[in-house]
């Protein structure tokens, strides 16, 4: 039994003629303990696609089965329930409570799940032990950096043993040693058998990832299975959908855009080619067309 | 118990981070326990003051009066009885005497209204023709000289009260002196004590009363109607069965009219009471209206910190807490601001007592059940005002509270 499905799915923001849609009819199916990176550029849903899977937020239509069990619809404190056992969330912005030390952070689900504060503080120093911050436990977050605080958060998706992590861009904020802390970890968790959905815009981090999802303008347009410890090789061929990674890579315009593509992929100008049209409906049809087909094959 | 204990932790430290914002929230809680409690306090001291004075003249002194006087909360109904619609006559006082339980009898009659010495003019009171037994009956004792003796020879003597002596004479012992009431000249022969006199009761102030023989008024208006008869009743017989067989008495005598009033004093100390406590209820509730004020102070003040917190709310249901959770969260945080408001106004109210005592005359009265009812009341506040805001918190989208910055 797949732990996640969800059968043509669709998120509309506003109505009439400002509607949005924010997912188009996006089916996914995620077997436990899959590692499924997912990719595309700014917009083009992977933000919304998470916040659903997470039971953060409801879909205007479709299906959701977590665990063999329809979820779409339940009400909202079997929801908050549901998102208690069975999933933990890793946000970019970390999002732990600036008030609390982190030991406190840590267990704070534990708290909604009615364990004692003895109880609960002795687990989250154990799983702070594991993320390798044992020492930081009455450290406040303004006082942790970057790093730090996304391993606090991962520890805090982690303490009710949750089947699934919900990692949305969770090394956005962090330079590359850091990143590669917190992927080691998010590896780890992996390895002891949880199931991962994460969103990144960085290539090289699908090497963590036992499958990659790309995303275009709210439709899944590539759902490939991939080598862990490998850089994802299909990449290549979907490169016209990576991102443009900063606001400064935009303003520079086409030479920044060709900076970010590997030379040895195609020629300069090809490349160059390829990046002045990114938007092209054609393509675009055919690569949604080419993700449904993957979808029922799967 | 779901995070009961976390949520109280969670609250007292949010209130805590922002110290001036919940005391000044508190505030509003704070003047409101601290004028209704006061206020009842003040009127609970009122009330042991009426009843330690009635009971100080005997709570089981009884008084008949002509007339039916059902309403006779009026100062001067005392004095002058509240209407003449019957007659209490010598025959009914020798009826009353002759009541087993009467131990001792005494009847007022009205002889007149101004008294002069020289040429001033005292007419604030009254001349009462009375007879020995007024002092015990009224168990209040002679600052000087002596009452009538009862059978003691006719004299043409008075006993006054302390107005009088002042107001009459201008001096505090005009033992001797002499003045006129009708025509005729009397002679001091004591004063009154001091008579313990509260506004709120309803009788008579003696301080300024001009007492006479009985019999001697009676020859100088010629007159034998009696306004009021006052009765103790003998050891070991209770108020309520005295006055009941007075009634039957008189209305034998009578001929079975009921035109005569019996009352026992702890009728004047019901009547009193009520009076009191709706007053105090009055003055109360207006006090209360500054706790709903308070109560809207903590309401405005949770709503912003619900705003405030959207994100911590976002984060809080995306790692699994429940509306009811968030709910009791903020309910928790209402309730604690109410309730340290009210326990901080009960302590207030204390003090304020306190200085009440040293500065005034005035003996406010802190009992337990008001602390207690103050107290449950500012929790009331808490939940009233506390609703909405944790409603409002709790009901929000986790994602669109988690996006909130
Ligand atoms: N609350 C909202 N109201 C209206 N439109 C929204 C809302 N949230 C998202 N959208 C729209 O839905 C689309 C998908 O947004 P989403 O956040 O999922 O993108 P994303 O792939 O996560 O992008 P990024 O890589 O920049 O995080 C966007 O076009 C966005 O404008
Ligand atoms: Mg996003």
């Amino acid at each position: 039994m797949p732990i996640i499905e969800l059968t043509e799915v669709s998120k509309l923001y506003g109505f009439g003629d400002a509607t949005a849609v924010a997912l188009d009819e996006v089916s996914l199916t995620v077997e436990s303990g899959e590692f499924v990176a997912v990719m595309g550029p700014s917009g083009s849903g992977k933000s919304t696609l998470m916040n659903i899977i997470g039971l953060l937020d409801r879909p205007t239509h479709g299906n959701y089965k977590l665990n063999g069990r329809k979820v779409e619809r339940l009400r909202p404190s079997r929801q908050a329930k549901a998102r208690r056992d069975t999933i933990g969330f890793v946000f970019q912005s970390f999002n732990l409570l600036p008030k609390l030390n982190v030991l406190d952070n840590v267990a704070l689900p534990l708290t909604y799940k009615g364990m004692g504060r003895v109880k609960r503080q002795k687990r989250a120093s154990e799983i702070l032990d594991r993320v390798g911050l044992a020492d930081r436990e009455y450290f406040m977050p303004r006082q942790l950096s970057g790093g730090q605080t996304q391993r606090v958060a991962i520890a805090r998706a982690l303490i009710n043993n949750p089947n699934i992590i919900i990692a949305d861009e969770p090394t956005g904020n962090l330079d590359s040693a850091s990143s590669r802390l917190v992927m080691e970890l998010l590896s780890d968790v992996h390895k002891a058998g949880n199931t991962i959905l994460m969103v990144t815009h960085n290539p090289e981090l699908t090497r963590y990832a036992s499958r990659v999802v790309f995303m275009h303008d709210g439709v899944i347009v590539a759902d490939e299975q991939s080598t862990i410890g490998e850089v994802h090789q299909s990449l290549r061929r979907s490169m016209y959908f990576m991102p443009k990674t900063t606001e400064e890579d935009d303003l520079a315009g086409v030479s920044a855009l060709m900076q970010a593509i590997p030379e040895k992929l195609t020629g300069k100008k090809k490349a160059a080619k390829d990046k002045k049209k990114p938007k092209n409906a054609k393509t675009k049809y055919k690569a949604g067309a080419n993700a449904k087909k993957r979808g029922k094959k799967s | 118990m779901i995070g009961r204990s976390g949520n109280l932790r969670i609250a007292i430290e949010a209130l805590r981070s922002s110290k001036w914002r919940s005391l000044l929230t508190m505030l509003g809680i704070i003047i409101g326990v601290v004028s209704v409690v006061t206020t009842v306090s003040l009127g609970e001291g009122a009330k042991r003051g009426v009843i330690s004075q009635i009971e100080q003249s005997g709570a089981d002194l009884i008084t008949v009066r002509p007339g039916i006087t059902e309403n006779n909360d009026n100062k001067t109904s005392g004095l002058v009885g509240s209407n003449y619609n019957g007659t209490l006559s010598n025959r009914d006082l020798e009826v009353i005497r002759k009541v087993p339980g009467a131990y001792s009898v005494v009847p007022f009659s009205y002889v007149a209204n101004t008294a002069s010495q020289e040429d001033v003019i005292f007419n604030k009171g009254l001349v009462i023709g009375t007879t020995g037994g007024l002092p015990q009956v009224l168990g209040q004792k002679m600052q000087y000289g002596t009452f009538f003796k009862e059978d003691e020879p006719q004299r043409d003597t008075a006993v006054i009260g302390q107005r009088v002596a002042e107001q009459l004479f201008g001096e505090n012992v005009p033992i001797g002196k002499f003045m006129t009431i009708r025509g005729k000249q009397f002679m001091v022969q004591g004063i009154f004590e001091e008579f313990d006199t509260s506004a709120l009761v309803p009788g008579t102030d003696y301080n300024y009363a001009i007492f006479v023989q009985y019999d001697t008024g009676k020859e100088l208006t010629g007159d034998s109607d009696i306004y009021q008869i006052l009765v103790r009743p003998k050891k070991d017989v209770g108020s309520s069965v005295l006055a009941a067989d007075i009634t039957k008495a008189l209305q034998k005598s009578h001929a079975n009219q009921e035109d005569f009033t019996v009352l026992e004093q702890k009728d004047k100390l019901a009547e009193a009471n009520n009076l009191l406590t709706l007053m105090t209820g009055f003055v109360a509730s207006i006090a209360g209206i500054s706790l709903v004020v308070g109560g809207i102070g903590i309401l405005n003040i949770m709503l912003v910190a619900v705003t405030e917190r959207t994100h911590e709310i976002g984060i809080r249901k995306a790692i699994g807490a429940t509306n009811k959770q968030i709910l009791n969260q903020f309910m928790t945080e209402a309730v604690i601001l109410s309730s340290v408001g009210g326990v901080i106004g009960i302590i207030m109210s204390l003090l304020t007592n306190y200085l009440f005592r040293i500065f005034t005359d005035l003996t406010p009265i802190l009992t337990w059940p008001i602390m207690a009812i103050a107290f449950g009341v500012s929790v009331l506040v808490g939940i009233i005002f506390g609703v909405t805001p944790a409603l409002t918190a709790a009901r929000k989208r986790p994602i669109d509270a988690l996006r909130y910055e």
